[in-house]
């Protein structure tokens, strides 16, 4: 009896311990926190009984005076932060200059993406969440389940101005519909808030291309990458492959993707082949959103791979390979081209070039289908369901909002995305920021920036993205000066072979994002039949796509129709029934504005 | 074995009030074990019911208010994964054939080996040397499933990328091409059984090796007296010494033929070994827990837990019509 009323009070541990046999209580530590759980439930019984936190009433939102941040007032916040950036070392330099300056200590509790699913039913279920909470679930689960607490009233209070100032051009965008609880915004968006007019747009192309390294590029004597097709990309690699069988003593990779958890590295490129924009899994003509699995684009694509694969280009370990296995890979110089986003390889890049090796580093290519008219870059997409939110159940959410607003003050955004003046970057007669050589290698050096810097904080903290004050760029590598005097003597003289000056060069000049754009940020709601099929047309894709590719080019037409069975069988139109309807949402939103 | 009944030992119809007052310390003791059993074991089991509702967790909800919050569905959730007529049914039945699969490769092979090796360590002679070979052959079971899986993945790959097992086999000549060993779903099953195997077949001999050591030493040298070579000492003396136990084991064994791990199937597992490898656990958190169909989930559970009930009394029931050591 006294195991049934502790149970009952304990939050819904239950529901975790069933959903997860121990074979996965294992798995992250979790079995021990479980155990720590139960303890705590069995001294504080009594307390526990009594106090159902979730509906005690914020009252006095915004009331009452800012708190004050000094050494002298110390104050400690639990951050849950989903990122692939790994946690500062103990006695990094900003983590003390937060203590000194302002007395707060971050506890850092660090998910990288692909666990974040696992972590965010586990909070749900047991009812306990830090109470700083950075996520980037685009299914908004935290939001749904109640996790999150809704900002609205805050913001309009008035005692945040930089925050409601930061979310006031895009409040409509981050405003939550989807159900489960009161429409509102839930989370401060981690990118894609510009300031400045106009502002400084990145001179890098983060998004999607098939990507190629500039050593290729540089044996075929810098070729015009206008008009580029499959046929032109993949032959460069070959006749690069043949003259150098062999990178830094290991086998030369001719072509590869990311598949494990970026399942898009496999199933996108017809959509950029047939000159859309990125939409993940649909095109969208005319407001209706339709899958293009089935299209022919997708079978000249796969077509083509798999001969690519028959002439030995493609790295057939593309397909059972983790995400680890695959970056390493690509840190290693030996694999020549890939079709992935470029943050998504950000690690790997960052150790090509604290390397050394800027000739083995990238350039984007745009193939399409003849007659097709590339559009692989798009206008910066604002995040939505990504970035910090308070925990419904945090004990002084207007703590958290003052370290929030503290931290968008220009002063800290600088802090953090610069550095320390002197240290970090210096200053020149016009106030502009600008680093010297060291302090640029520093910055791609992996182990002094977990001594001196928080990239893990910054990667999901609200950014004034474009322009800070006084006419700087947000991120160094964005300075206009900063940008060209930073490149390598390579990577100069590799522009300049090309009569450009920044990488973004290499894509299309984006025209104004389409009023519905992006439809991958669109997710089917939980259970639904939509999200069913949408998981069912991802893991067809994997099989038969996989299969496809690899069989001998023979077989590839039987292969490609037991896909498009497997298709068949699956409710594609729920699916596209409710991206369509999401898409047509947004159209009416845009007009309505 | 202390599971064994025996059936001298029961009491002869004392009253339970005299039995508690002359061993109540015994009780005391008994007590945490038995509190653990009833809050891990018994008290999740109340989370059953969300295989009956449509379950989406709300934050800071009490349990009951939990369950209340939810729309109830009935059995729903069970035809939803028993429908073969359905992709997601199918592909819950086909994960319960893959769980079967592996399992039973892993049983079968495991049984046998298992023996084999113990009754190989049980004649080693010099104890150094029986020391040394027992703690090599531990070693691998304290290694993170994780890790036994980078090197399974590492072993398997291409001679290029460090698949030293390709490399074999092509010096050797077995092969004239390197084999994908995990983009060919028909080498899955055997690749977990043989982490499973490679893992914990040492740490396994421990239980059979446990039990030898309690064979009275006079049964060999009555068997030696009676001319019984080597052999037939293991055959007549040793194995049939352990016979109790083994049989034990195996009834146990046959009670989790449902569960063949989860780590290797999630790590390995990738789109184009799918068929094969996604088992029940890797079903359950793939299309129940990352898509927060908590309902599905637990019902896929209570469906695992059924069978392996039946499987378990069953085997047992076999096993005593057999006149053989039975569980319970």
């Amino acid at each position: 009896m006294t195991a049934l009323i502790l149970f009952s009070t304990g939050g819904s541990f239950k529901v975790v311990f069933d959903a997860f046999p121990p074979e996965y209580l294992l798995y992250g530590g979790a079995l021990m926190k479980r155990t720590l759980f139960t303890a705590f439930l069995l001294v504080i019984l009594s307390a526990v009984l009594f106090a159902s936190g979730a509906d005690e009433t914020k009252g006095a939102q915004g009331n009452g005076e800012p708190h004050v941040f000094s050494p002298d007032n110390p104050v400690t916040i639990d951050a849950w932060i989903v990122t692939s950036q790994t946690a500062p070392s103990p006695d990094n330099k900003i983590s003390k200059l937060l203590k000194e300056k302002l007395g707060v200590t971050l506890n850092y509790d660090i998910t990288t993406p692909d666990q974040q699913l696992d972590r965010i039913g586990i909070m749900l279920a047991a009812g306990s969440i830090p109470e700083l909470v950075g996520s980037t679930d685009q299914q908004a689960r935290l939001v749904q389940g109640g996790a999150l607490l809704r900002l609205d009233d805050y913001l309009d209070s008035g005692r945040w101005p930089l925050l409601a100032e930061h979310v006031r051009p895009v409040r409509k965008k981050l405003t939550w519909t989807g159900g489960g609880v009161e429409d509102g915004l839930y989370q401060f968006p981690n990118y894609n808030r510009f300031y400045g007019n106009p502002p400084i747009m990145s001179p890098i192309h983060w998004g999607t291309a098939f990507w190629i390294q500039k050593d290729v590029l540089a044996f075929h004597n810098y070729p015009s990458l206008e008009n580029m097709t499959l046929e032109r990309y993949f032959d460069m690699i070959e006749s690069y492959m043949k003259a150098n069988p062999t990178i830094d003593g290991a086998k030369t990779i001719g072509f590869s993707f990311p598949m494990q958890g970026r399942v898009w590295g496999l199933t996108n490129p017809p959509l950029f082949l047939a000159g859309y924009p990125n939409d993940g899994g649909v095109m969208v003509d005319d407001g209706q959103a339709k899958i293009y699995a089935n299209s022919k684009y997708a079978y000249d694509y796969f077509k083509f791979l798999n001969m690519a694969h028959d002439r030995g280009l493609v790295d057939p370990e593309s397909f059972t390979q983790t995400l680890d296995q695959y970056l390493a890979k690509v840190a290693s110089g030996r694999v020549l081209g890939v079709h992935d986003q470029r943050w998504s390889f950000g690690t790997a890049n960052d150790a090509l070039v604290a390397n050394g090796q800027y000739e083995r580093t990238y350039a984007a290519t745009m193939p399409t289908f003849p007659g097709k008219k590339p559009y692989y870059a798009d206008r910066d997409v604002l995040n939505i369901n990504q970035g910090f939110g308070i925990a419904s159940n945090a004990e002084n959410p207007e703590l958290l909002l003052d370290f929030l607003e503290i931290m968008l003050t220009p002063e800290w955004q600088t802090i953090l995305s610069w550095g320390i003046e002197g240290e970090d970057y210096l200053v020149d007669e016009n106030g502009l920021f600008y680093k010297t050589q060291e302090m640029r290698d520093n910055f791609n050096n992996l182990t002094w920036k977990q001594d001196n810097r928080l990239e893990a904080l910054l990667d999901i903290m609200v950014k004034r993205q474009g322009e800070l004050p006084g006419g700087n760029a947000f991120a160094a590598g964005d300075q206009p000066g900063e940008f060209f005097d930073s490149l390598k003597q390579y990577d100069k003289d590799f522009l300049a072979a090309y009569g450009l000056q920044t990488w973004r060069q290499f894509v299309n000049d984006p025209p104004p994002n389409p009023a519905h754009y992006p439809a991958w940020q669109i997710s089917p709601p939980d259970g639904s039949a939509a999200q069913v099929a949408n998981q069912q047309l991802e893991d067809a894709a994997q099989r038969y796509l996989s299969e496809a590719v690899l069989t001998d080019p023979a077989r590839f037409d039987s292969v490609w129709d037991e896909y498009m069975a497997a298709i068949d069988s699956i409710d594609v139109a729920a699916f596209e029934a409710v991206i369509t309807e999401g898409v047509q949402a947004r159209i009416r939103a845009a007009g309505g504005e | 074995m202390g599971i064994t009944t025996s059936p001298g030992v029961s009491a002869k119809k004392r009253p339970w009030r005299v039995t508690f007052k002359k061993q109540w310390q015994l009780y005391l003791m008994s007590f945490p074990m038995l509190f653990y059993l009833l809050l891990f074991a018994y008290v999740p089991l109340l989370g059953w019911v969300m295989a009956f509702q449509e379950f989406r967790p709300r934050f800071g909800l009490s349990p009951i208010g939990q369950v209340m919050s939810n729309k109830w569905v009935g059995l729903e959730n069970f035809k939803t994964l028993l429908d073969n007529t359905t992709i997601l049914g199918q592909r819950f039945l086909q994960s319960v054939v893959n769980t079967l699969g592996q399992s039973i490769l892993i049983l079968v092979l495991g049984f046998f080996l298992t023996i084999m090796l113990s009754l190989l360590l049980n004649e080693l002679r010099l104890t150094g040397v029986k020391r040394f070979v027992q703690n090599v052959l531990y070693l691998p079971h304290f290694l993170s499933w994780v890790i036994v899986a980078m090197l399974a993945s590492t072993a398997l790959s291409l001679p290029g990328s460090g698949g030293f097992l390709n490399d074999f086999l092509l010096k050797v000549g077995i092969v004239d091409r390197p084999i994908q060993f995990l983009a060919d779903p028909g080498y899955f099953w055997g690749i977990v059984a043989g982490t499973h195997l490679w893992k914990n077949l040492g740490w396994n001999t421990i239980i059979y090796m446990a039990a030898m050591t309690s064979i009275d030493p006079n049964l060999y040298e009555a068997a030696s007296i009676d001319g019984a070579n080597r052999y037939q000492k293991m055959w007549h003396v040793t194995l049939a010494s352990i016979r109790p136990t083994i049989v034990l084991l195996l009834i146990i064994n046959i009670g989790m033929l449902l569960t063949s791990g989860f780590e290797i199937q999630w790590l390995l597992g990738q789109g184009v070994n799918i068929v094969r490898s996604e088992n029940i656990d890797v079903f359950v958190l793939r299309y129940g827990i990352k898509m927060g169909n908590f309902s599905l989930a637990t019902a896929a559970g209570i469906l695992r837990t059924v069978v392996s009930i039946l499987l378990l009394t069953g085997s047992n029931f076999v096993a005593r019509s057999l006149k053989q050591e039975t569980l319970f």
